[in-house]
Order: structure tokens, then C-alpha cells, then sequence
């Protein structure tokens, strides 16, 4: 075969390809949090603090190791109106990073994705899907194909992700107040 | 306040050893005691009050919250595979069992943006000269993010169309084989070598690429009809499935490319199109030929139900000279082919991650739509390359990533291809 210069053009965009470009960072937690509770006025870190009960009670119900969690508390001149909760599940193969607002009631305010680094599933990051998680608690099912639908395509990420709300919405229900 | 506590004897130190002091320094030293006693007792007074009002000392800060957190390991296996036993009903002594298919994949993430995937694949378990087997390179690219949703892969990657080709593990899909239309017309697991570009925004997926072509003079106008519907899928009678090259060796006629988009805004559902075109080499003595393939399928899971439908039509230009040359072979080449199907499946009973989904599944399928150049006629056969399927059966997941099928399949042409399967299918 005979190439012209019009194969050649179409082919250069696999020129452009060096090093690392971006990240697949999509959001700070900074920004997470600013975005689940906007009426907010300030964050800030909060220690987990459970009892050995509360923690073996988590570990055995639903399998979370609380200790790599990591809990912010969102309040507005003073007062709380809410948790943000950090976590990260493994998607096929790869982790996804993840917050999750609570509100004070402990219902779930909404999700927000910070990192998402496999190659494929990535439509969990849409809006609509998150949506289905907010308003729901620990007594809620949250699981997929119950009350949360899934994402063909992104099966893995969607049942994954969906199982780590699920332990987050057991932590804020046993072990904040 | 310990300094203060040495003073009685630095002053006894500062004295001659026998000589008797003087009455001032007798009182001051006298002084002194009392005032080292009230310090000390002072000193037990702030400590209790100390342990009564301090809160306990706080616990260590929590760790900085970071998205940044690289993979514990750059370096990830994964697999999935399945093993058959099929059994046709109509006819004796062509039951077969097999190890379909063993795929192991190794993904290595270079930096957040670069990550090399990888997959290979032992087919009918061993594979040599004198064995059915084959061994595949089935995916082998590098994929870089180009910020936000966006990414390209250059290598050799599967082509993002139907609803199977990129999501083919058996826990993927309902019933033992994959659908004949995802199989014959699209072949699953269909990959090129090239460079790709895709993205993700607003509920829509999308993907574009440039990528090797098919090759049109592979086509074996004399391969022997199939007995079973299991040789039907293996034996390459299929348009595409005998004349894609899969990077092995490939040879590159001219530019191919393909698009397709896929809407997943709402939860549940998916509906997604795709275009795949291009210059093929030739089928001799053709001057040149083309192909072109595209589809359009849906998916709705709502609830316990998970329904899909799928339509897909390709033609190959460039066969007229080909048929005519072959006058009377019993497989000429297509000129267009096209398949459909309707599926639905409902989880019938869950406990924990244990699912039982039974389903049924109507396609039907046409591999020779239409033909250009033929003459002469083909020896008398059975076979047609062209069917109606009905599929019933279960998918019974033990686990996520373990499941057990079974199902039945009643062909209305090539009604000795009616069959009973098994398998076991596993992903991980």
C-alpha cells in the first residue's frame, strides 16, 4: 500500500502521546467536600473514633477496616451539618477514590468520584448515577440491581462502588453520633 | 520550680563541715525548709488538680487525606475463562466437551496517566501443531490519559462495538456461547492494532480510532459446512470472523476506522451505536474492496429484569470478481450480512452473592443477505448459512466472578445444530 499525506495526518495523533500528561485526579477532597455541603462554612479532620466492639462489629457485618477511613466535619458557623467520608475500593483492578457526605440525620447527601484510574467503567463519574444514592441510609439496600441500577459496561465499578457506600453508611450509623 | 526544690542543699554545701553557723544562717536555712515544704505541697496540689480537669490526651491525627494515592502495586493480573459441554440432540456421537478458552491479563500502570493492558489466551487448552488449540495475543496496548475523560490507546485493542466485544467474560453474558449475532456477524473478541481516542461526557461515551483492516482474500470459498452449532462459531465461516487479522502479521491495505457513541445518562439503561469502516485487501482477482460494519443496541436493567436487544449489518464490497471466479464453491463471499437478537433475563432468587437468572434469547442471523457474481450451483448441503435461534437457560452466579450455566438452543434452519450446553465460566 501506497500511504498519502492524508494517512500520515491521521495517524499523528499518536504522536502526541508522551510522558504523563494529567492525572486521573477529577477532584481534591478540598472540592468534594465544598461541592457535597456548600452551605458550609468550615471542614476540618476528625479522628474515627471507635470502641474495639463498634470496630469488630463493622469488620464482621461488613467487612470495613475502619482505620483507613478518613472523616471530615463539615459545619456552618459553628454548628455541623454534616460528614464527608474518604475511602477507596478497587474497581476491576485499579482503586477508585470516593467521597461520601452524610448528612447529620445520616442520610446520604451525595457521592463524589476524586480519582478514577482504570481504563474503562468510568461512566460511574455521571451525575445521574450518583444520584440514586442520596436520601438513602444504612437501612436502605444500597445494593446493585436493588435500588441502585447499574451501568452496563461498568458493572465492576458500579457493584464495587456501590458496596462501599453501603459499609460507609454502616460506619456513620454505628460510629458517629 | 526544681531549681527552687535544690536550694537546702546547695546552701548546706556552701557551709564549713564542723564549724557551727551563725544564728541568721540558722533562720534563713530554717526559712528555706518551710518554704521547700510549701512548694512541695503546692506542687501536689496542681498535679491533683491537673488530673482532674485535663481531658485525656488527644489521639494522633488522622492521616492527610489525599487522592493521590498511587496502586499498593503497579502490576495487576486478572483473568476469567470457561469450560463447555455441549450436546446436540438430533444427532449421535458429536457431543463435545472443552476448555474454551483460559485468559490471563497483566496491566502495569507506568504513572496516574500511562497504563499498559494486556491480555492472552489459550483457546481449546492446548495448543500446538497437532492440537486444536490456539494461543492469542487478545489485547496489548498502552492507554494514556489525556486529562479529565479523555484518553488514547495505541496498540492493539478491541473494537468498542455491541454490546459483548469489549465486556466478553462469561460472567458478562447470559446462556453458554456467546449470541450467534455477537459472534457471526460481529466477531467477538474483535481486535485491531492501531490508535484510538475516547472520552466520557455528559452521559455519553464515546470512542474513535484508526486501525488495521480486514482481509478479504482469507476467505475459504470451499471450507467444509459445519456439523455443530459449537464448529459453526469455530471454524471461521463467519464474513468477519474469517478475515479479520488480528494484528498477526496484518496486512495494511489502506486506512480503517471506526466510531461509536453510547448514551448512559439515565441509570439502567444503555443505548449506544457504532461504525466500523474501511479499505480491506482485496479477495482475488478484485481490484480492491471495502468493508463496512454497523450496529445499534440497548440495554435496560430495571429492577430484577435486564433486557437487551441488538442490530448489526455489514457489507463487503469487491466480491463479484471473487465469486466468479470460484463458480459453484459451496461458501461464496457475502456482499452483506446482518443479525439481531431480543433477550431478557430476570434474578429469579438472590441470597448473599448467590443470583439465579434464567433468560431466553431470540436472534436470528443471516451471514449471506445478499451475493454478487455468483454462477454455477453450490453442491447440495444441509448447511445454510443463515438461522433462527431460540435460547432458554439459567445463569447460576455462585459468586460474582463463578458461575454455572445451562441452556437450550432450537435452530429452525439448521435444526441438527439443536443442543444442550453446560459450563462452567469464572472472572476474576
Amino acid at each position: 500500500v501506497r500511504f498519502n499525506p492524508v494517512h500520515i495526518v491521521l495517524l499523528a495523533p499518536a504522536g502526541l502521546l508522551g510522558p504523563t500528561l494529567y492525572a486521573t485526579d477529577y477532584l481534591t477532597p478540598a472540592e468534594a467536600q465544598r461541592i457535597l455541603f456548600p452551605e458550609a462554612t468550615d471542614f476540618a479532620s476528625r479522628p474515627l473514633v471507635l470502641d474495639p466492639e463498634q470496630t469488630t462489629q463493622l469488620r464482621e457485618q461488613v467487612h470495613l477496616d475502619p482505620s483507613r477511613v478518613q472523616l471530615v466535619l463539615a459545619t456552618r458557623q459553628g454548628e455541623p451539618v454534616g460528614y464527608v467520608l474518604v475511602d477507596q475500593v478497587v474497581g476491576k483492578t485499579l482503586l477508585i477514590t470516593y467521597a461520601v457526605g452524610f448528612s447529620t440525620d445520616k442520610t446520604i447527601r451525595g457521592i463524589e468520584i476524586l480519582s478514577y484510574r482504570e481504563t474503562h467503567g468510568g461512566e460511574v463519574r455521571e451525575k445521574a448515577w450518583r444520584r440514586q444514592f442520596v436520601g438513602k441510609t444504612a437501612a436502605s439496600p444500597l445494593r446493585l440491581g436493588d435500588d441502585i441500577r447499574n451501568i452496563s459496561g461498568a458493572t465492576l465499578s458500579c457493584a464495587h462502588l456501590t458496596e462501599g457506600v453501603r459499609r460507609l453508611a454502616a460506619l456513620v450509623a454505628v460510629g458517629l453520633p | 520550680v526544681t531549681d527552687l526544690s535544690l536550694l537546702p542543699l546547695f546552701a548546706s554545701l556552701a557551709l564549713p563541715g564542723s564549724a557551727a553557723p551563725p544564728p541568721d544562717t540558722v533562720q534563713m536555712l530554717a526559712r528555706i525548709e518551710i518554704l521547700s515544704r510549701e512548694l512541695e505541697e503546692l506542687k501536689a496540689q496542681v498535679a491533683a488538680q491537673q488530673a482532674a480537669n485535663t481531658p485525656p490526651p488527644p489521639p494522633p491525627p488522622p492521616l492527610p487525606i489525599s487522592a493521590q494515592a498511587p496502586p499498593a502495586r503497579p502490576l495487576n493480573l486478572w483473568g476469567y475463562g470457561e469450560a463447555y459441554l455441549t450436546m446436540p440432540t438430533r444427532v449421535d456421537g458429536l457431543a463435545q466437551a472443552d476448555l474454551a478458552r483460559a485468559v490471563f491479563g497483566i496491566g502495569y500502570q507506568f504513572s496516574d496517566a500511562t497504563r499498559f493492558n494486556s491480555e492472552f489466551e489459550v483457546e481449546h487448552a492446548v495448543s500446538s501443531s497437532s492440537d486444536p488449540g490456539e494461543f492469542e495475543v487478545e489485547q496489548f496496548y498502552v492507554d494514556q490519559n489525556l486529562g479529565g475523560a479523555v484518553s488514547a490507546q495505541i496498540g492493539l485493542f478491541l473494537i468498542p462495538t455491541g454490546l459483548l466485544n469489549e465486556h466478553h467474560e462469561p460472567t458478562n453474558f447470559y446462556g453458554v456461547q456467546r449470541n450467534f449475532v455477537e459472534t457471526l456477524i460481529i466477531p467477538s473478541t474483535w481486535r485491531e492494532g492501531g490508535v484510538s481516542v475516547e472520552g466520557d461526557h455528559s452521559g455519553v461515551s464515546w470512542a474513535a480510532g484508526l486501525t488495521t483492516g480486514l482481509d478479504l482474500s482469507r476467505w475459504s470459498f470451499h471450507a467444509p459446512p459445519p456439523r455443530t452449532a459449537l464448529e459453526l462459531e469455530d471454524q471461521d465461516n463467519a464474513p468477519m470472523q474469517a478475515t479479520h487479522q488480528e494484528l498477526a502479521l496484518a496486512a495494511v491495505h489502506g486506512p480503517s476506522g471506526f466510531l461509536s457513541a453510547r448514551f448512559h445518562g439515565i441509570p439502567g439503561l444503555t443505548v449506544g451505536a457504532s461504525l466500523f469502516a474501511g479499505d480491506a485487501v482485496p479477495p482475488s482477482p478484485s481490484p480492491a474492496a471495502h468493508v463496512t460494519l454497523w450496529e445499534g443496541h440497548c440495554r435496560y436493567e430495571p429492577g430484577r429484569w435486564d433486557l437487551s436487544a441488538l442490530y448489526a449489518r455489514g457489507t463487503f464490497t469487491g466480491t463479484a470478481p471473487a465469486n466468479l471466479a470460484e463458480p459453484g464453491a459451496p461458501n461464496p463471499l457475502p456482499a452483506a450480512f446482518f443479525g439481531w437478537y431480543l433477550q431478557g433475563a430476570f434474578r429469579a432468587l438472590q441470597r448473599g452473592d448467590f443470583r439465579l437468572v434464567p433468560f431466553v434469547r431470540y436472534e436470528v442471523y443471516d451471514m449471506g443477505a445478499r451475493y454478487e457474481g455468483l454462477s454455477g450451483s453450490p453442491p447440495p448441503s444441509s448447511y445454510v448459512p443463515r438461522d433462527h435461534v431460540f435460547t432458554f437457560g439459567a445463569n447460576v452466579y455462585v459468586n460474582p466472578g463463578v458461575v454455572l450455566k445451562w441452556d437450550v438452543q432450537a435452530f429452525q434452519w439448521n435444526q441438527d445444530f439443536t443442543r444442550v450446553d453446560l459450563s462452567l465460566g469464572l472472572s476474576f
